[in-house]
């Protein structure tokens, strides 16, 4: 699907890029703002640019996680212990399917 | 107890199957999606069908052999079907396909109890002669081993990695040992007959590297910056 193509409205080649389910959409938010960290403050519209969500949906899943207490948000917004933990639970989930040959998407 | 060096390797292969679940449960426990579900019952499916072999190799003269074995035809061509319907799976998207994996794992699930029963009432259906059944069960194993095989071959070609290299490599040596077997039951070769255990177990151990290497060897990040990188910051 991925490799998939189709012409844009603007008439030029555009990726067409697999739908994600909840938990895919956690762990790319999740690995954005781990990334995000070594800046002084996360930028909402930069994370939205990668993770390519609609902005009202990225705040939803940013309360959603909070609720979870994945992440928290005192000065910036960044992981908690255990937000890393589960990041680095489902990286390694994630490494694992690749070596087993299946496809997450 | 002639058999005692079969029935060893056939309770080795069970418990190896029984680690692997351990390994193979975790897709489906982070993703919650039903489609991988198909790998732990494969695999748990596998290693009950050792058990009854050893059962049927322990307990040889005794009456209900022939029916044991008939189980195990049946368990292990149901391990492989669930395998080959998770990889089917997973190359699709998942919310178009949801409906058709239920639809899969339980038909295999009706199906398993439906031959069980069969096979434990005897007295309702005449079962074939168990010599020509096996034959045709590892020729069904084999295609879903090719399957499986040529799908994670393909996988790791599209991402050329070390790494990916022995999962195909694993399950093409399970194709192979059910070959053996095919071949042990058409000309009673004793070299393929053992051959098909060496390569059972072989199979079975590089599963279980790749898994243990995963999860509790040297952690190397999937992505470029991942959290498992050491080095990067907190």
């Amino acid at each position: 699907m991925a490799r998939e193509k189709h012409l844009g409205k603007k008439g030029f080649w555009m990726k067409k890029l697999p739908r994600r389910d909840k938990m895919k959409i956690y762990g790319d938010l999740l690995f954005i703002l781990y990334g995000e960290a070594k800046t002084e403050k996360v930028v909402l519209t930069r994370v939205q640019l990668k993770i390519n969500v609609p902005f009202d949906r990225l705040k939803t899943y940013i309360a959603e996680l909070k609720e979870l207490g994945l992440i928290q948000d005192e000065v910036s917004l960044k992981l908690t212990e255990k937000g890393k933990q589960y990041l680095r639970e489902y990286e390694t989930v994630l490494d694992f399917m690749n070596r087993m040959g299946l496809t997450y998407r | 107890m002639d058999n005692l060096a079969l029935i060893l390797v056939e309770v080795v292969s069970a418990a190896l199957c029984f680690v692997l679940l351990r390994f193979m449960i975790k897709p489906y426990r982070a993703t919650g999606e039903g489609r991988y579900l198909g790998l732990p019952l494969g695999f748990g499916f596998l290693g009950i069908s050792y058990v009854f072999m050893a059962v049927a190799l322990y307990f040889e003269s005794f009456r209900f052999v022939e029916e044991i074995k008939w189980l195990q035809l049946f368990t292990q061509a149901y391990a492989f079907a669930f395998l080959a319907a998770t990889y089917y799976f997973s190359k699709k998207p998942s919310k178009n396909t949801r409906l058709w994996w239920n639809i899969t794992y339980a038909a295999l699930i009706f199906a398993a109890v439906v031959s069980y029963l069969v096979v434990v009432e005897p007295p309702m259906f005449g079962l074939p002669s168990y010599k020509t059944a096996d034959e045709y069960f590892r020729l069904f194993n084999i295609i879903c081993l090719a399957y499986v095989s040529v799908h994670t071959l393909r996988s790791h070609v599209s991402r050329p990695d070390p790494e990916t290299i022995w999962i195909p490599f694993g399950y093409l040596l399970l194709g192979f040992s059910q070959y053996s077997l095919l071949v042990w039951s058409i000309d009673s070769s004793f070299s393929a007959y053992v051959g098909a255990y060496f390569l059972r177990l072989t199979s079975l151990l590089i599963f279980l590297f790749v898994s243990y290497r995963v999860f509790y060897g040297s952690r190397k990040a999937p992505r470029e910056e991942g959290i498992l990188d050491e080095k990067a910051p907190a």
